[in-house]
């Protein structure tokens, strides 16, 4: 048929007629950081090899095969929310934070860092968390610290919170529902929305204090729960940044948290939940580095696989429930602590290619993140480098601006077809579960890693200010001093917690949670009680470790 | 003729912080130079950490730490060693650190901290200088 025969563009003879230019290379092979070849120029020929159709692959914003976007209008009709990720020391240096970002433009509402003892289920007073209270996020110890963050911050007209509780998310989850009713505001009034991924912590990101198990069952409880109580809340964010920043490729990102999402949506499944009651919950969150092209391809293939999954696997029918939050994060891992000033340029450039991928939240990193916590000027600087994107560029005026590029059409399709050979490769493992008991994913990103270093210190990859273009005597910048007092106090209010609260209602409050952790039923309402009560992040963690067991790392000889 | 031991290593990371890129990266470097290496994983308590460091001969301990806890965790690591006689391991630090902290680090007699940027090569080149240097003075003591 003349319809489907392949249209000569001359590509061939185009090679050979210029083989003299096409040779003066500055680099032995141009690929894209995942592998994929980079050819020097791409014509319809390539869109031809892969079966690449119009209708199929791509078509039109806010329709199958969602390629371009699930918002019709893309930024025109909604510029991206942007959220600004932040918290350290006690509840108060977090809420004086908090009211200077969203004073300043930060859109995507209040995103709170925990601190490491919180996220493990360790209370400030714990002597093992003792170093590390409010070091790397805010420390929550109990109901009491969360109320003290958002005094002076209404839910409803913070709108958006966001944060990254992960093996303690039902704890989490349990504070916004209780701190509603106190605020007297409806759940539909704002959005909340929890990472709950506990799967990439035993992967990457290192948070995790339980069994597998335990957490995935957690996770997808606390899914449930919400899902049903406050339908408009996202009770899952499925990450990938975590793993990327860990080692993967672009692509193994895309595939492993798609993996990890099928995990957690068949655990629904199996608890008998429907796809189109919580499909719309769920989210996916990747991160954006260097490679911008690469990034761009992996937004618009994730939203197609992601899709098809939901109909084609889990029995989707509408619309909503293929939609997913797609939200994407500058990441802190390619910020160099050389010529920190440098790093404003990657973070606009890691923010372009997150908008050109048509993300719908965008997090911004700050340039001083490889030295320590954001100054305000630093993240203030992030801020506005997503308002000058928006406004002084004329980016956000049409809805997917790349589609139907030859390159970037290739490299979606390539992306799409390793997605879904890796999906293959990790059911055949038995799931997501089962590749990460195995350190499947863990050896994988350990690789990546490795041959990112050593590429690095080989000269074949070159980062700016790292192993090239160095300078003699650094441009010291400001940076960001915590207040040490602020953890004395922190630690103080958790021991004034403890003596005020009814301790006989949070006995028995949780007396109960140990009683429906050893049952199937929903741990949701038991973990409600317990934070309503003032139980501690530390004291409901404790429960689960004693009914669930404990997770410990193993000890690798190389 | 002398037999020159294989350089033993422990990676650990000790802390609540469970970012371990760092480590194993340099885990698989001592090993790609040649050394032993035995990679603790995550949360290590100090005083676990120092039996590990002497049930396992090691030459060389490094930590990678990149929460904002470098100093005291690093202090009670030192001083674990210190208790149980092991003050000869060259202690290494790696992870978020500033040339204050740095500075803080060797005051309390680590051997090298390294910063955002270290190359693999200068860690290992390090390592085996001081290891060498270490085994001379015992020898000399001796």
């Amino acid at each position: 048929m003349a319809s489907t025969q392949q249209r000569s563009t001359g590509y061939d003879e185009w090679l050979v007629a210029h083989a003299g230019d096409l040779a003066q290379q500055w680099r032995e092979r141009y690929a894209t950081s995942s592998g994929f070849e980079v050819k020097p120029v791409f014509t319809p020929e390539d869109l031809e090899e892969r079966g690449w159709s119009y209708d199929r692959d791509l078509g039109l914003p806010g329709e199958e095969p969602w390629t371009r976007g699930f918002v019709p209008g893309g930024y025109r009709q909604q510029l991206w929310k942007l959220e600004m990720y932040a918290g350290f020391g006690s509840a108060e240096d977090a809420n004086r934070r908090y009211r200077y970002l969203i004073e300043h433009g930060s859109t995507g509402g209040v995103s709170m860092a925990l601190d490491l003892p919180t996220q493990i289920g360790l209370d400030s007073d714990d002597p093992a968390a003792r170093d590390e209270v409010g070091q790397m996020g805010v420390a929550l110890a109990s109901l009491a610290d969360v109320e003290r963050v958002f005094d002076g911050i209404p839910l409803d007209r913070v709108h958006h919170i966001f944060t990254t509780a992960n093996c303690i998310g039902p704890i989490a989850a349990a504070w916004f529902i209780a701190l509603s009713e106190k605020q007297g505001i409806p759940t539909d009034a704002f959005v909340v929305q929890i990472q709950n991924d506990p799967i990439k912590e035993y992967i990457a990101r290192g948070t995790q204090f339980l069994p597998i198990e335990a957490s995935v069952r957690l996770a997808t409880d606390m899914l449930q729960y919400v899902a049903e109580r406050a339908p408009t809340w996202l009770p899952i964010s499925v990450s990938g940044s975590h793993m990327k920043q860990a080692g993967s490729t672009v692509v193994e990102e895309a595939a492993f948290t798609i993996c990890n999402g099928i995990a957690y949506v068949e655990a629904c499944l199996a608890k008998g939940m429907r796809i189109d009651q919580f499909g719309a919950c769920i989210e996916l969150h990747f991160c954006t580095e260097m490679d911008f092209f690469e990034e761009i391809a992996k937004y618009r293939a994730v939203r197609k696989v992601w899709t098809r999954l939901v109909r084609e696997r889990f029995g989707g029918t509408t619309a909503r429930a293929q939609h997913f939050r797609l939200h994407a994060a500058t990441s802190g891992r390619p910020l160099t602590a050389q010529q920190p000033l440098n790093n404003i340029s990657r973070i606009t450039l890691q923010i372009l290619a997150q908008i050109l991928g048509g993300c719908e939240q965008t997090r911004t990193a700050s340039f001083d993140e490889a030295l320590g916590i954001p100054t305000e000027l630093a993240a203030r600087t992030s801020i506005r480098a997503n308002q000058i994107i928006a406004h002084e560029t004329g980016v956000p005026y049409t809805v997917d601006p790349l589609g139907g590029s030859y390159y970037v059409e290739s490299l979606t399709k390539d992306f799409e077809s390793e997605i879904w050979r890796i999906i293959e490769r990790v059911d055949e493992l038995g799931g997501a579960v089962e590749a990460t008991r195995l350190g499947w994913f863990q050896e994988r990103i350990a690789d990546g890693a490795y041959r990112v270093q050593t590429a690095l210190e080989s000269g074949e990859e070159i980062v700016v200010g790292v192993n090239a273009y160095q300078v003699d005597e650094e441009t010291p910048v400001p940076v960001f001093e915590l207040d040490e007092t602020a953890i004395a106090r922190q630690v103080e209010r958790v021991k004034q917690v403890r003596a005020q609260r009814d301790s006989a209602r949070v006995q028995a409050a949780l007396a109960r949670l140990r009683e429906v952790c050893g049952t199937q039923a929903n741990v949701m309402p038991a973990v409600l009680e317990c934070v309503e009560a003032y139980a501690t992040t530390g004291e409901i963690a404790k429960v689960w470790r004693d009914v669930f067991g404990t997770y410990s790392s193993e000890t690798v000889r190389y | 003729m002398a037999v020159t031991r294989q350089i033993r290593v422990v990676v650990s990371k000790v802390g609540l912080d469970g970012h371990d890129r760092g480590a194993k990266i340099i885990a698989r470097g001592f090993r790609d130079a040649g050394m032993e290496v035995i990679y603790t994983g995550l949360r290590r308590g100090s005083d676990e950490l120092a039996e590990t460091v002497l049930q396992e001969d090691a030459d060389v301990l490094g930590l990678s730490i990149l929460s904002g806890a470098v100093v005291p965790l690093t202090a009670k690591v030192v001083e674990a060693l210190r208790e149980r006689g092991m003050s000869d391991v060259v202690v290494l630090v790696g992870g978020i650190i500033s040339a204050e902290v740095a500075a803080r680090l060797r005051e309390m007699g680590v051997d090298g901290a390294f910063g955002p940027g270290t190359s693999i090569a200068e860690i290992v080149d390090f390592t085996r200088q001081r290891v060498a240097q270490r085994r001379g003075e015992v020898c000399r003591a001796g």
